[in-house]
C-alpha cells in the first residue's frame, strides 16, 4: 500500500518571460526553418554537381534531409538552451517554466514543451498516426494479395509498400508503450515531479517527429524496394527513396538514444522516498529494461545505415562484394540490433499487462521476482541470438548450432512471463473490463507466436520455413498480437488518467473482438500459406496459395474495421466520454493518487512509499 | 466435541494434494488442460502433413517430423497456459464495481521451480533434436560427397539457372535423380537471392561472389518448385522455376536430350 506524507505545497512564479524568443517559437516556425534549411542545402549542394550520377543525388538528398531535421530543431527552439550554455548562461527560471507549458492550453502540444505529460500525449498521437499509416499500407498489401494475379498495385509499388509498412510499424511499435505511457505515466508511477532531463525529453519527441516527413518523402522519391531489412547489395541498387529510409533510421536512433538515457536515469535517480527496487511497479521495470536494451542495440543499426549511406554516396564499398565488401557484414550489424529490438518492443507491452492483471483480478502479481527474472533473462539472451536470422545466409554455418542453443533457451525466461500471468489469474475472478480482455488476448496470441518461434529457431525446420509467410505470421503474432495488444490494454487502462475520461466501453468491446478475431483469421491463414510453401514479400503467388491468402485478406479487413472503431472510440471518449473518477479501477500505484488534470509537478506533496503496489487479496484458506 | 490438537496440525503433503485435486476449479482446469493438449496434438499430427507440400527428400521428412513432434511436445505446456487462462475467464466478474478480493498468492516457489525446470527440459529436448538432425545431415553429406550429383545454381534478377558439371549441361529447370545425394553450389550474379527447392526442404542464400553449399537426398519421384525466398527487387515474386525428381533412367534420358542440343536446355 502506498501512503502520502504532507509537505508544504510548492509556490512557483507565474511564467511570463516577456520578449523571450522562446515564446515565439512553435511547430510552425520549426517547419519553416526546417524547410528553408532543407531546400537551401539542396540548391547549394546541387549547384555544380553532375546530378545524373546517383552518388551525387544521394549526397544531396541525404544532406538535405538531415538539414531539415536540424533546421526544424533550430526553428522550434530546441537549441536555445544549449546555445545559452555555450555563452555561459542558461534559461531563466521563467523561461523554464514557460517551456513546461504551464497554463498554455492546447498550444503547448505544438511547442517544445518539457512537461512529460505533454510529451506523452505527443507520443500517443504520433504513434496512432504511424499505426494508421502503417495499417493503411497493410490493407493495400492484403488487397493486392487477395487473389493471385491481382494488379491492385504494380510490383514496384508493392515492394515499396512492404518496406514502408515494415519500417513504419517497427518504429511505431518500438515507441508504442514507452512513448505514451513511459513518458506520461511512468514518472508519476515512481513519484517523480518530472523526468530527469525534461529538455531531452522534449528533444527525443521532436527529433522523432522530424523523421516522419523524411520517411514520407520516400514515397515520392521512388519508394523503398528493399523491405525494412534493406539488405545490401539490394540497397546499393535502390533509387533515391532509399536515402529517406537511411536518414529516418539515423534520426530515429538519435531519438531513442536520448529517450533511453532519460528514462533509465529517471527510474534510477528519481523514485519516491521508500520506493526500493522491490517496490517499483512492474511496468516501470519492464519499460526500463526495454529502453536500457535499446541503448546498446540501436547504435549498430545506425552504423549499418551510415555505412550504407557511405556506400551510396562516396562508394566506400563496405557491403559491395564487387570491391571486397560483404553483405554479411550488413546482415550481422542489422540483426545485432534486430533481435534485441523485438524484445525492446515486446517487454513494455507485457509489463503493461502485468500491471493490469493484479488490479482486475484483485490478487497480487504472482512472483514479482520471476517477472523480473523473465525480463532480465530475455534482455540478456536477446543480444546473443541475432544470427538465427542468418541460418540460411551461408555466413558461418558452423555457428548455426550455438545460435540455435541460445535462441531456444530464450523460451525459458519467456515461459516465466506466462507463469507470472497465469499465476496471477489462478483462482481469480477477473473484472472483465477492456484492459483485462487484452491480458487474455495476449496469452493466446503470444502463445501461438512463442511456439511457432521454437520451430523457427530450430535449424532443420528453418531450412523449410525461413523466408516464407510462416515467418511473417510468427512475428506478427509476437509484435502485433503481444506488444500492440499490450499497448492497447495499457491505453484502455491509463486512458482515464491521460484524458480525464473513460474509454467508451461499447466501442472498445466491438473493436476488441473485430481486431482479435480478424487478427487470428489473418495470421492463421498466413501460417497456412507459409506451410504450403509461399515465400514472403511476394507481390503475386501461385493458385495453390489462393485460399490461404483470401482468408488472410478477409481477416485483415476485420482488423482494419476494428482499428477504425477503436480510433472512433478514442476520439469520441477523449472529447465527450464519461468523466473519470481519480481512481476508476481501484488500483494501488501512485498515478491513481493524483487528480486529472495532473498538476505540473505531479504531486503537491512528495509521496512516500511503504510497500509494493500489489497488496491485493485475502489470506488463502 | 472438537479436537483442537488435530485442528492445529499442518496437513501432510499427501493431504494437501488430496484436497487440491478435489477442488472444483482444479478439476475444471484439468479437463480444460486435457482438451487443449489433445487439440494441439491432433492439429500438429494432422495439419502439418496436410498443409506442407509432398515430401520428396529425407531432409523434408526431417523438417515435417520436427513440425509435428515439436507441436506434440509443446502441447501439454500450452495446454496448462490455456487451461488456467480459460478457467479464470469463465469465472469472470462483470459490472461496474470491482470483484471481491482474490486469494493473496504472492508466489509459490515449488511451482516456479517446476515450471522453470519443465521449460529447460523442453528446451534441451528441442536443442538435442535439432543438433542430432543437423549432425546426421552433415555426416551423411560428407559420406556421400564422392557419389553425389553436383549442381551449380546461379541466381540472377530474376531467374534461376543450373549447370551440371559432370554432365556438362546448362538448364533452367531443376531435374534430379531419385535416391542419389545431390550437392548444390549456389551463387548470385547480382543481389542476394535464396535458393529454395520447396519439396526438398532445403534452402540457402545465393550471394554475390561467395558460393554457398547445401545437400539433399531426393527420396521420391515428383514435381519440384524452385522459388526465391529473399526479396531481390522488382520481380522477386516471379523468380521461380520448376523441375522434377525422376527415376535414374528418366534422368539419364533427360540429360541425354539436353546434351543432344548442345548442352543447353531449350
Amino acid at each position: 500500500m502506498t501512503t502520502l506524507t504532507h509537505a508544504p505545497a510548492s509556490s512557483r512564479p507565474i511564467p511570463n518571460p516577456k520578449k523571450s524568443l522562446i515564446t515565439r517559437l512553435h511547430m510552425g516556425t520549426g517547419m519553416v526553418v526546417g524547410i528553408i534549411f532543407c531546400w537551401g542545402t539542396y540548391f547549394a549542394m546541387k549547384a555544380g554537381r553532375d546530378m545524373t550520377d546517383s552518388h551525387n543525388v544521394n549526397k544531396v538528398l541525404l544532406a538535405s534531409m538531415m538539414m531539415w531535421s536540424f533546421g526544424f530543431l533550430v526553428g522550434i527552439g530546441a537549441l536555445i538552451g544549449p546555445f545559452r550554455w555555450l555563452i555561459g548562461k542558461d534559461l531563466t527560471a521563467e523561461e523554464q517554466l514557460y517551456l513546461a507549458g504551464d497554463g498554455q492550453g492546447v498550444k503547448r502540444y505544438f511547442k517544445y514543451c518539457t512537461d512529460h505529460k505533454v510529451v506523452g500525449i505527443q507520443y500517443l498521437v504520433g504513434v496512432m498516426t504511424m499505426l494508421g499509416a502503417g495499417g493503411t499500407m497493410a490493407m493495400m498489401i492484403r488487397t493486392n494479395l487477395a487473389t493471385p494475379g491481382s494488379h491492385f498495385v504494380n510490383p514496384n509499388v508493392y515492394n515499396s509498400l512492404v518496406g514502408l509498412h515494415g519500417i513504419t510499424m517497427i518504429i511505431a511499435l518500438i515507441i508504442v508503450s514507452t512513448g505514451p505511457f513511459g513518458n506520461y505515466i511512468m514518472p508519476i508511477m515512481i513519484g517523480a515531479a518530472d523526468m530527469a532531463f525534461p529538455r531531452l525529453n522534449a528533444l527525443s519527441w521532436w527529433v522523432l517527429f522530424t523523421a516522419i516527413p523524411v520517411l514520407c518523402s520516400a514515397w515520392f522519391l521512388g519508394g523503398i524496394p528493399t523491405g525494412w531489412t534493406a539488405y545490401a547489395p539490394l540497397s546499393d541498387q535502390a533509387g533515391p527513396g532509399m536515402n529517406a529510409f537511411l536518414a529516418t533510421i539515423i534520426i530515429f536512433a538519435l531519438s531513442t538514444a536520448v529517450a533511453g538515457a532519460n528514462i533509465t536515469t529517471t527510474v534510477i535517480a528519481m523514485r519516491a522516498k521508500g520506493m526500493k527496487w522491490n517496490r517499483v511497479p512492474i511496468f516501470v521495470i519492464g519499460a526500463t529494461i526495454s529502453v536500457a536494451l535499446a541503448v546498446p542495440a540501436f547504435p549498430t543499426f545506425m552504423v549499418a545505415m551510415i555505412q550504407t549511406a557511405m556506400d551510396r554516396t562516396i562508394a566506400t564499398g563496405f557491403y559491395d562484394p564487387n570491391v571486397g565488401g560483404s553483405g554479411w557484414l550488413y546482415a550481422n550489424l542489422f540483426w545485432i540490433m534486430g533481435h534485441p529490438e523485438v524484445y525492446v518492443i515486446l517487454i513494455p507491452g507485457v509489463a503493461a499487462l502485468m500491471e493490469i492483471a493484479p488490479v482486475f483480478v484483485r490478487k497480487p502479481l504472482f512472483s514479482y521476482n520471476a517477472a523480473i527474472a523473465g525480463f532480465a533473462g530475455i534482455a540478456g539472451l536477446s543480444i546473443l541470438v541475432w544470427a538465427h536470422h542468418m541460418y540460411m545466409s551461408g555466413w558461418m554455418p558452423a555457428l548455426n548450432g550455438p545460435f540455435m542453443v541460445t535462441t531456444e533457451f530464450i523460451s525459458v525466461p519467456t515461459g516465466l512471463l506466462f507463469l507470472v500471468l497465469i499465476g496471477t489469474l489462478w483462482r481469480g475472478k477477473p473484472w472483465m473490463k477492456l484492459p483485462m480482455l487484452s491480458v487474455y488476448a495476449f496469452i493466446w496470441d503470444f502463445l501461438i507466436g512463442g511456439i511457432t518461434g521454437i520451430y523457427l529457431s530450430d535449424v532443420p525446420a528453418d531450412n523449410y520455413l525461413h523466408g516464407s509467410m510462416y515467418v511473417t505470421a510468427h512475428f506478427h503474432y509476437t509484435l502485433m498480437g503481444a506488444a500492440l495488444t499490450g499497448a492497447i490494454g495499457g491505453l484502455a487502462y491509463w486512458f482515464p488518467k491521460m484524458t480525464g475520461r473513460m474509454l467508451n466501453e461499447r466501442g472498445g468491446y466491438i473493436s476488441f473482438w473485430l481486431v482479435q478475431i480478424g487478427f487470428n483469421v489473418l495470421f492463421l491463414g498466413m501460417f497456412l500459406a507459409g506451410a504450403e510453401g509461399q515465400p514472403r514479400r511476394v507481390a503475386d503467388y501461385a493458385h495453390l496459395f489462393a485460399h490461404a491468402n483470401l482468408i488472410s485478406t478477409i481477416g485483415a479487413y476485420s482488423v482494419g474495421i476494428g482499428m477504425l472503431t477503436l480510433l472512433w472510440a478514442i476520439i469520441h471518449s477523449a472529447r465527450s466520454g464519461v468523466v473519470a473518477p481519480m481512481n476508476p479501477w481501484g488500483a494501488k500505484t501512485l498515478e491513481w493518487t493524483v487528480p486529472y488534470p495532473v498538476p505540473l509537478v505531479n504531486f503537491d506533496t512528495p509521496p512516500v512509499v511503504t510497500s509494493d503496489p500489489y497488496g491485493y487479496g485475502r489470506s488463502a484458506k | 466435541m472438537v479436537n483442537h490438537e488435530e485442528e492445529v496440525l499442518a496437513p501432510t503433503p499427501g493431504q494437501r494434494v488430496g484436497t487440491f485435486s478435489k477442488r472444483k476449479d482444479v478439476k475444471r482446469t484439468f479437463w480444460l488442460w486435457l482438451f487443449f493438449t489433445i487439440v494441439f496434438c491432433v492439429l500438429g499430427r494432422l495439419a502439418y502433413p496436410h498443409w506442407m507440400p509432398p515430401v520428396l527428400s529425407k531432409e523434408m521428412q526431417g523438417n515435417e517430423d520436427i513440425m509435428i513432434w515439436f507441436t506434440v511436445i509443446s502441447a501439454p505446456i500450452a495446454g496448462i497456459v490455456l487451461a488456467v487462462a480459460m478457467e479464470s475467464f469463465l469465472n469472470m466478474h462483470r459490472g461496474d464495481t470491482p470483484p471481491e478480493e482474490g486469494v493473496a498468492i504472492r508466489t509459490n516457489t515449488p511451482v516456479v521451480i517446476i515450471w522453470t525446470a519443465g521449460s529447460v527440459f523442453f528446451c534441451i529436448v528441442a536443442i538435442v533434436w535439432g543438433l542430432v538432425v543437423m549432425n546426421t545431415d552433415a555426416t551423411k553429406a560428407a559420406a556421400d560427397s564422392a557419389t553425389s550429383l553436383t549442381v551449380d545454381v546461379t541466381g540472377a534478377q530474376w531467374n534461376w539457372s543450373f549447370f551440371y558439371p559432370a554432365q556438362n549441361i546448362h538448364t533452367h529447370t531443376l531435374n534430379l535423380p531419385v535416391d542419389r545425394p545431390v550437392t548444390f553450389n549456389v551463387i548470385s550474379d547480382d543481389v542476394n537471392h535464396s535458393f529454395w527447392p520447396v519439396q526438398l526442404g532445403v534452402k540457402v542464400d545465393a550471394n554475390r561472389l561467395a558460393t554457398t553449399v547445401i545437400h539433399a537426398t531426393p527420396t521420391k519421384v515428383g514435381v519440384l518448385d524452385v522459388k526465391c525466398a529473399e526479396l531481390c527487387g522488382l520481380y522477386h515474386a516471379y523468380m521461380e522455376t520448376s523441375g522434377q525428381v525422376q527415376t535414374s533412367a528418366d534422368f539419364t534420358s533427360w540429360v541425354s536430350s539436353i546434351q543432344a542440343t548442345g548442352g543447353v536446355q531449350q
